[in-house]
């Protein structure tokens, strides 16, 4: 049986064994229509819906169950839905695991969120370090370009502080106001 | 703080069980599979997962015998959230009897579409995961309750049916 305890391991080598089978496309299209619109439409149903409160709502209950210790942090201000990720329950299982199968596993996020936002009227700004700890802001469709400031919308909680953000020879993926996987900044 | 869970699974986690709504993930992966690939195509899938990102655990089964497949069952289910399970240890075999399967259970409470093949996933990946093992691995049941046979070659297990394995339904 496919478990859940161990999910994230098999899930991050069913990334590689769709791309030797079908090539980038096909893992793009398992990202958006496996994961976004029939594994989580109950995200996407909520947040079509209800917009910041729906997300809040979701990553609330998901966030919370995936991490016990809450690793992670939620904020929300006037026009922008926040999560700061300081400790990613789902790429510190395949860290502590020593599992490495795809090239990126932090790009599954962007493959799944990104079309659920861009169909519910969202874009995103986000950063990855590969090492468990990303952020993410979710404005309407139309903002303004350009990152916000480090601690503006989070304050003390913005993983961007952690000393450990920019660890040596990590390399930072970038989007800006994106909801492609394939858009990373150059 | 790193606490391993379950010594007798080879990958482990800080936390004691597994996050359930990841089940309509893989329900949602067989069925992407079986849509693009076809039903060969989404047992290769199965086969190759077995043999590749479960070799650790085909390793300490072909090490440890019969006793390495009890107990990492025991802990594997122990770590499923919402199983009831009973693993059997005889001479030439380990059935593992699923009277609740955490899965199914967790797909109909979340009012999720069941792909129909779904019960057959634990015959296609259970048998590559024996036969790397130098076992063998039967199948019988299903949609919410079955039984797994994990037998050594001279239990002399009668062949697969794949009849005999429910379709699972809503």
């Amino acid at each position: 049986m496919i478990g859940c305890y161990d999910f994230c391991g098999h899930y991050e080598w069913t990334f590689d064994w769709l791309e030797r089978v079908g090539g980038h496309a096909l893992v793009r299209d398992y990202w958006n229509e496996a994961i976004s619109q029939d594994s989580q439409r109950h995200a996407r149903e909520l947040i079509q819906r209800e917009g910041f409160a729906g997300m809040a709502k979701y990553w609330g209950h998901t966030l919370a169950e995936e991490s016990p210790e809450r690793g992670f942090t939620i904020t929300q201000k006037p026009g922008v839905f926040r999560i700061d990720m300081h400790d990613c329950p789902s790429r510190g299982f395949l860290l502590r695991n020593g599992l490495q199968q795809y090239h990126d596993y932090c790009d599954h996020c962007m493959g799944w969120i990104g079309p659920m936002m861009r169909e519910s009227g969202f874009v995103i700004d986000h950063e990855h370090n590969h090492c468990g700890q990303c952020w993410w802001e979710m404005r309407p469709a139309g903002a303004v370009a350009g990152h916000s400031a480090i601690g503006e919308v989070s304050g003390a909680k913005d993983v961007r502080l952690l000393p450990h953000w920019r660890p040596p020879g990590s390399q930072l993926d970038r989007y800006d106001k994106a909801t492609d996987p394939d858009g990373k900044l150059p | 703080m790193s606490v391993p869970a379950a010594p007798d699974l080879p990958y482990t986690d800080t936390k004691p069980l597994g996050a359930a709504d990841f089940y309509y993930a893989t329900n949602a992966t067989f069925r992407f599979i079986l849509r693009r690939l076809g039903v060969e195509g989404w047992r290769r899938y199965l086969e190759e997962l077995g043999r590749g990102y479960f070799a650790p655990v085909n390793r300490q089964w072909q090490q440890g015998g019969l006793t390495a497949v009890a107990r990492y069952w025991r802990a594997f289910f122990a770590a499923e959230p919402g199983a009831s399970v009973e693993v059997v240890e005889q001479p030439d075999r380990v059935e593992v009897r699923v009277y609740v399967c955490p899965a199914i259970k967790h797909l109909r409470a979340g009012g999720r579409e069941i792909v129909r093949e779904f019960c057959q996933h634990c015959y296609h990946l259970g048998s590559a995961r024996a036969e790397a093992a130098g076992l063998t691995m039967r199948l019988s049941g299903g949609n919410g309750s079955c039984r797994h046979t994990f037998a050594l070659p001279s239990a002399g297990l009668a062949p697969q049916n794949l009849q005999a394995i429910e379709e699972a339904r809503p």
